[in-house]
């Protein structure tokens, strides 16, 4: 085996911050090689600098052996780098044969010409080589984000790549997108390939890479075989102290009830029913959790309940009062946090700065805002606050929200909604794009206010979350809410089964939804 | 870097500019367009004759002087405090309280308030063009009530103290209204706010034509206009004895109402949802804003300045109503763009405007320029310095990502990063 990639203590620094301090990475031919960390470890930073994007301030770069000093991609790309960013470089209206030759096409007619027979072959060729699902004929705007990526990674290697990059190329994936990547991986270091991939999400640097490098703060901290490390032993480099993976919620009993959702059937922004007769609870000390497959209606049940969508039919009630019509407004006055699902969109105004996004929701409340003026100052202290205690970097309350990072912008939005001593709190993705540590803060938080005896409604993608979390969780499907089960008796298959929409053999051949009642 | 990238860069550049980098780069637009239009002041002296050359550069002889012209603007502007071709320099008569200042600062104080108007409406994310019909039937509406009360009311200054606040208030609510009519089509009805309001400024213009010619036209007048209110119910220029149709007390009252909006904007609950609701519509209505009801109230509120707009016009240039009302609402677009739609920098941008107008006059009297010429160095000026202005709302509006080169340490994972 020899030696791909050998970056000797690289350092990279930009005004005011280190990125990359004294950094030695080995990367051996033919294996899978993950570089692991939190947000702004300094990860794509290291590997712009292995793709000729930045120049390192000290160290050197060496490829094959030999040291390189890349001026620019081209460079990188001449000596066998591809780099697959996170953001596709595709034409969507081209074709996915056209894209993997854009730039290097083949020609014919004394080069005045290209020859778009030869191009499709070599791609199918190529494809063929490495067991590529990949119509060369589609057009890019066509096919799903899964083959764009491959074809990104076909791109670099019809330009001759023995090594590639991937930026985070599972953050755009569904799980079934992911193992098909893997797979690609196996095949490509079959023959010869070598792959660095960036990634901050354990399991995936665990399942697919064969050695595994984590950075945390711009430093090395180690390199470790896959096989021979655990995910607690990762954690733990990762975020420099131990770290609590899987939430557990200890059992305690629920109090009086404080929403019932009954019957309740939305539509999307487009009209098509979205969510239909969905019925459930949520008592006092009690966290509600919903799993499915995103885009099966969570977002519409939320938003109905948030009061941001008018339910076509059915019914919401909250401590004890019909809220089905009442407007968003009251709804935050009355005791409703959100964490809502797009932060750009809607959970900060991203020209405004974190004082003012501090408030955002408790404009018109009392603590801010008496006579309709708003104090600043308290709003001020209020932004601070939350800063301090969810750790939002860097920590400037003046700083539009803008300029922070999604994992920081999660950090101030979960803060601010927590913050609000709510009675019910909706949480959709709560740890969506933040790293392990701020991840168990924020589960933490979720079930001290649980212990509180606050109701808590949790939205998220990931099973292991509301798994670990909730202590009912509803399954939803096309709109349904296929079954409420015991999270704590009840398998990763089965929950699994009722995202695929099928329900337990008693109930296949009943037509009727079942009206799931928590207990 | 492509044109394109250079054009985007240049873009997040602006938007993400600092106010006194805004501030910086509006003197050296003025300078700029200064510079520029001193080479059209040449180039168009050198293409006219005259007898004898104002200026002569390199031997070459122009007709008129671009140091002159510049230096004549902005000195009458101010009423001439400098002697341009005495050595004393300044002029021992020159008397702040003069007819050219007071031409500035009747400028000023009218765009003030469509300066404002369009303001309040660019920052609820409304694009209300419609400032100058709202001004149109405020201040018809102001000089209608002013004819049809005044003679209930004792006349002098008792009778002004009662009825010009009244006659204000009045052109406010009706300016107000017919802002709130655009606003309630957006909110209820989904149409368009700048097609609306460009329909409205038509209409208004031709019912406010249609009402006076027909109904209150003045007897003894040929040209469309209602009857001169009595001299105790308009603004007189009471400090400024050369007169020059300006009255401090209007000038006061716009700065005050733009030390209120500002306080509405920034400092209260009102403000922040109409702001939020600006910036970002989504995240306004989670926050708990009713999108409807700000969009009218802040069409009203838009409506309502420039109604006021139209009420001081009544009252302190005309002493009446009268057909082609001069483009104020036009302007107020271009004074509200220049401030960066910012209430307190409406002031220097109206202060700016009226400069240029008032001293055109003096250029046309003083030089042999033609005025058309005029015209032209004063478009240069609101371009230059309007465009960088103009180019930062569009990269807002485009949504570009500022430049964040020096946080490029966070692993890329910035704003845009999700699982």
């Amino acid at each position: 085996m020899s030696t791909a990639v050998h970056l000797d203590e690289i350092t990279k620094r930009f005004p005011g911050v280190v990125a990359n301090d004294d950094v030695d990475l080995t990367v051996e031919r033919g294996t899978v090689h993950a570089l692991l960390g939190e947000n702004g470890a300094g990860k794509t930073t290291l590997m712009n600098i292995l793709y000729g994007l930045y120049e390192p301030t000290e160290g050197t770069v060496y490829v094959d052996g030999e040291p390189r000093d890349f001026d620019s991609p081209a460079d990188a790309i001449d000596a066998g780098i591809g780099m697959i960013h996170q953001h596709f470089m595709l034409v969507d209206p081209m074709t996915v044969a056209e894209n993997i030759v854009l730039g290097n096409e083949p020609r014919k007619w004394f080069g005045t010409t290209v020859d778009r027979e030869r191009a499709r072959q070599e791609v199918i060729d190529l494809s063929n080589r490495y067991g590529f699902d990949v119509n060369p004929d589609d057009a890019i705007e066509d096919v799903s984000v899964g083959v764009q990526q491959r074809v990104e990674i076909l791109k670099a290697l019809y330009r001759g790549a023995d090594i590639l990059i991937l930026d985070e190329p599972t953050a755009v994936l569904t799980p079934q997108e992911v193992e098909e990547l893997f797979r690609v991986f196996e095949e490509l270091t079959a023959q010869g390939k070598t792959i660095i991939f960036i990634s901050h999400k354990l399991g995936e640097a665990m399942h697919a890479a064969d050695d595994i490098t984590v950075l945390r703060n711009g430093k090395n901290v180690g390199t470790v075989k896959a096989d021979e490390t655990s995910n607690e032993e990762l954690a733990e480099l990762m975020v420099g102290r131990e770290v609590l993976l899987e939430p557990k919620a200890e059992p305690q009993e629920p109090g009086d009830e404080v929403v019932a959702v009954r019957n309740l059937s939305a539509e999307d922004n487009r009209g098509i029913p979205a969510v239909s007769d969905v019925s459930f609870d949520i008592r006092e000390g009690e966290v509600f959790g919903v799993a499915g497959v995103d885009g099966n209606g969570q977002s519409q049940l939320v938003e109905a309940i948030t009061g941001l969508r008018t339910p076509t039919e059915g019914s919401i009630s909250y401590k004890g009062r019909d809220i089905t019509d009442a407007s968003r407004r009251s709804r935050i006055a009355d005791g409703m946090a959100y964490i809502p699902e797009d932060r750009h969109e809607r959970g900060l105004v991203m020209d405004f700065d974190l004082v003012q996004n501090g408030i955002l929701g408790s404009q018109h409340s009392q603590t801010f805002a008496a006579d309709g003026r708003i104090h600043w100052s308290d709003a001020r202290d209020h932004a601070e606050r939350i800063i301090d205690e969810y750790d939002v970097r860097p920590p400037h309350a003046d700083a539009d929200a803008e300029s922070f990072s999604g994992g920081n912008q999660q950090k101030f939005i979960v803060g601010r909604e927590l913050e609000r001593e709510p009675d019910l709190v909706v949480a959709t993705h709560p740890t969506r794009g933040v790293d392990i540590g701020a991840m168990e803060f924020i589960h933490e938080r979720l079930l001290d206010l649980r212990a509180e005896g606050k109701a808590v409604l949790l939205v998220s993608s990931k099973l292991d979350e509301v798994q670990g979390l909730s202590d009912c969780l509803g399954v939803m499907h096309d709109g349904e809410l296929m079954d409420i089960v015991d999270p704590r008796n009840t398998t990763e298959e089965e929950i699994g089964l009722l995202m695929a929409g099928e329900r337990p053999d008693a109930d296949a051949t009943d037509a009727e939804p079942p009206v799931g009642d928590a207990k | 870097m492509s044109a394109a990238e250079n054009a985007k860069a240049v873009l997040r550049r602006l938007t993400a500019a600092s106010a006194t980098e805004r501030i910086l780069i509006s003197f050296a637009a003025l300078v700029l367009a200064v510079l520029v239009g001193a080479v059209i002041i040449l180039v168009s002296g050198r293409i006219t004759t005259c007898q004898t050359a104002a200026t002569t550069l390199f031997g070459t002889g122009f007709c008129y002087d671009p140091v002159e012209v510049y230096l004549v603007l902005f000195n009458g502007a101010l009423g001439e405090p400098f002697l341009l071709n005495d050595p004393a320099l300044f002029n021992p008569n020159w008397n702040p309280l003069n007819f050219g200042f007071a031409l500035t600062l009747k400028e000023t104080t009218l765009l003030v308030f469509t300066g404002l108007s369009v303001a309040v409406s660019f920052r609820a994310g409304l694009f209300n063009i419609g400032t100058q019909g709202q001004l149109v039937l405020g201040g018809l509406a102001t000089a209608l009530f002013s004819l049809f009360v005044a003679p209930v009311l004792p006349s002098g200054l008792v009778g002004g103290l009662v009825l010009i606040p009244l006659a204000v208030i009045v052109g406010a609510l009706v300016g107000g209204l017919y802002g709130a009519i655009p606003g309630a089509l957006k909110a209820y009805a989904d149409a368009n706010e700048v097609i609306t309001t460009i329909m409205l400024n038509f209409i208004a213009a031709q019912i406010a034509f249609v009402l006076v010619s027909e109904f209150f036209s003045n007897p003894d007048s040929q040209v469309v206009e209602t009857t001169p209110l009595p001299d105790w119910a308009t603004l007189l220029p009471v400090a400024f004895p050369q007169g020059g149709d300006f009255s401090i007390l209007a000038l006061a009252f716009g700065l005050a109402l733009v030390v209120g909006v500002w306080f509405l904007l920034e400092q209260t609950s009102f403000g922040y949802d109409l702001r939020t609701s600006g910036e970002q519509p989504e995240a306004a209505e989670y926050g708990g804003v009713d999108a409807k009801r700000t969009t009218v109230t802040s069409m009203f509120l838009s409506g309502a300045l420039g109604g006021m707009g139209g009420a001081i016009w009544v009252l302190m240039v005309m002493g009446k109503w009268q057909a082609g009302v001069p483009s104020l609402g036009f302007d107020g677009i271009t004074v509200s763009i220049l401030a960066g739609n910012n209430p307190l920098g409406v002031v220097p941008a109206a202060l700016l405007f009226g400069t240029l107008k008032s001293g055109s006059l003096a250029v046309q009297f003083g030089t042999g320029v033609p005025k058309q010429l005029v015209g032209v160095l004063r478009g240069l000026i609101i371009l230059f310095v309007a465009m960088p202005e103009f180019f930062r709302m569009l990269g807002s509006a485009i949504d570009l990502e500022p430049d964040r080169e020096t946080v490029a340490a966070d692993g890329g994972a910035l704003g845009g990063d999700d699982e």
